[in-house]
């Protein structure tokens, strides 16, 4: 073997030589690749739902069925745009007019959507009375949301009068409840608290 | 997707969302088919009808004092209470006349009225009433009265909203005033501490202007806060 090398070229030799001489790996050398490895992003897969979603295909509506689907978009738009919370409201939410007269009222400005919320799980109805709706309890009756998350949330929009008013729930027909999120009105005469809303509008 | 299926979204979404958005538009104008005050017993009636009687003579709304017979009679309150409640109405109502002045609005009136019933006195809805600048008084005096209510010493709120009306505070600022107040009081802040501090959070609008010379102004401003 020391023959067969030696006889070769020098330069051969020494090329076997270099090939031969043991390689020093640094010690830290394997932690650092790791380190490197971990580093690098992993490659993203697309899914198999988005690759059926991404999928180009043809598909055909009829007329009908194409005018329900803008119409049922246009709807989910509008409800959207009425359920925006937004600031500038003293307790209830406030949306834009929509033009209902108050007969109790001076005809001050464009009626507002305002929207009342109270939240009463055990509640079996709930309704919204004040000075707007001659304090009936059948005028204005809330709705229970359905959404999961959001049970024993009760509200209604109202249009109302810019001005003040004065309104209490009612629940389950017999318990009045101020709005917690609302300014106490001063005492009724009655017992109960009520609460106030200042509808914002072109005269106040 | 099918074209079946896609009828099939487009009807769901339409019934879903149509009979929602026309919920969301509930009427509010009550049925004034009937007289709503029929409900009160003759005597009771009778006493009510010479209030508002009393009312327009003075010059005052008499919707307030409608208004506040029919909670009477939604809240099942005898007639001897309902007539009592109605009273303390009217003769808040022309306090409140007396010390805002004939170009008061009618929402000043009623804001102005509950607080009188809270504590304020006339002479102080009066300082209000001196350092106007062209704003209307609802919203201070609507949480004034609030403040009150829950537990604000009379004289701390007083004199802290009538600082803040004089340093031009806006709609805006009372409205924020009462949001951070109520917010500290239900963290378990006393009442009093809550406002001062929350006030001191308030900027300067700039100076009050003088006001008017007669004391009188349009029976309703423009919105200070659009």
């Amino acid at each position: 073997m020391t023959d067969e090398l030696n006889s070769l070229d020098p330069y051969v030799r020494e090329l076997v030589g270099e090939a031969r001489r043991p390689v020093v790996v640094d010690p830290s050398a394997r932690h650092r690749l790791m380190e490197a490895i971990r580093l690098e992003p992993a490659p993203r897969r697309r899914s198999r739902v988005l690759d059926w979603l991404l999928e180009p295909r043809h598909s055909s509506l009829s007329p009908v069925a194409s005018m329900a689907l803008a119409a049922g978009l246009v709807g989910i738009g509008i409800l959207g745009g009425l359920a925006i919370h937004r600031d500038g409201r003293l307790s209830t939410e406030q949306a834009p007019p929509v033009g209902v007269g108050n007969p109790h009222l001076p005809d001050s400005g464009t009626a507002r959507a305002i929207r009342f919320v109270l939240i009463a799980p055990q509640a079996a109805r709930v309704s919204v009375v004040g000075d707007f709706n001659d304090w009936d309890p059948s005028a204005n009756p809330m709705s229970a949301q359905r959404e999961p998350g959001s049970s024993g949330v009760w509200s209604v929009y109202v249009p109302l009068q810019p001005g003040l008013h004065t309104y209490s729930f009612v629940v389950d027909g017999t318990h009045f409840v101020p709005d917690p999120a609302a300014p106490i009105a001063p005492d009724d005469g009655y017992g109960h608290r009520s609460s106030v809303v200042i509808v914002r509008g072109s005269s106040l | 997707m099918s074209a079946l299926s896609l009828r099939r979204v487009a009807w769901s979404a339409s019934l879903v969302a149509l009979p929602v958005v026309v919920g969301a538009q509930d009427s509010v104008v009550p049925n004034r088919g009937i007289d709503p005050l029929s409900r009160l017993n003759e005597s009771t009636r009778y006493s009510i009808e010479l209030l508002f009687d009393s009312a327009k003579v003075a010059g005052l709304p008499t919707w307030p004092l409608e208004s506040k017979a029919l909670e009477g009679i939604t809240k099942r309150a005898d007639g001897r209470r309902i007539v009592a409640a109605v009273r303390l109405v009217f003769r808040s109502l022309r306090e409140a006349r007396s010390a805002l002045g004939p170009g008061a609005t009618n929402d000043e009136l009623t804001a102005a009225a509950g607080a009188l019933s809270v504590g304020i006195t006339t002479d102080e809805l009066a300082r209000l009433v001196k350092s106007r600048h062209e704003k209307q008084l609802t919203y201070p005096l609507v949480v004034l009265s609030d403040l009150i209510t829950r537990g604000v010493p009379r004289d701390t709120a007083s004199q802290t909203i009538f600082q803040l009306w004089q340093r031009g505070a806006s709609d805006d600022d009372f409205q924020g005033l009462w949001r951070g107040v109520e917010r500290d009081i239900v963290s378990g802040t006393d009442p009093g501490v809550a406002l001062l501090n929350r006030a001191r959070e308030i900027p300067s609008r700039g100076p009050p202007t003088a006001p008017p010379a007669s004391g009188a102004r349009p029976e309703r401003s423009e919105n200070p806060n659009p």
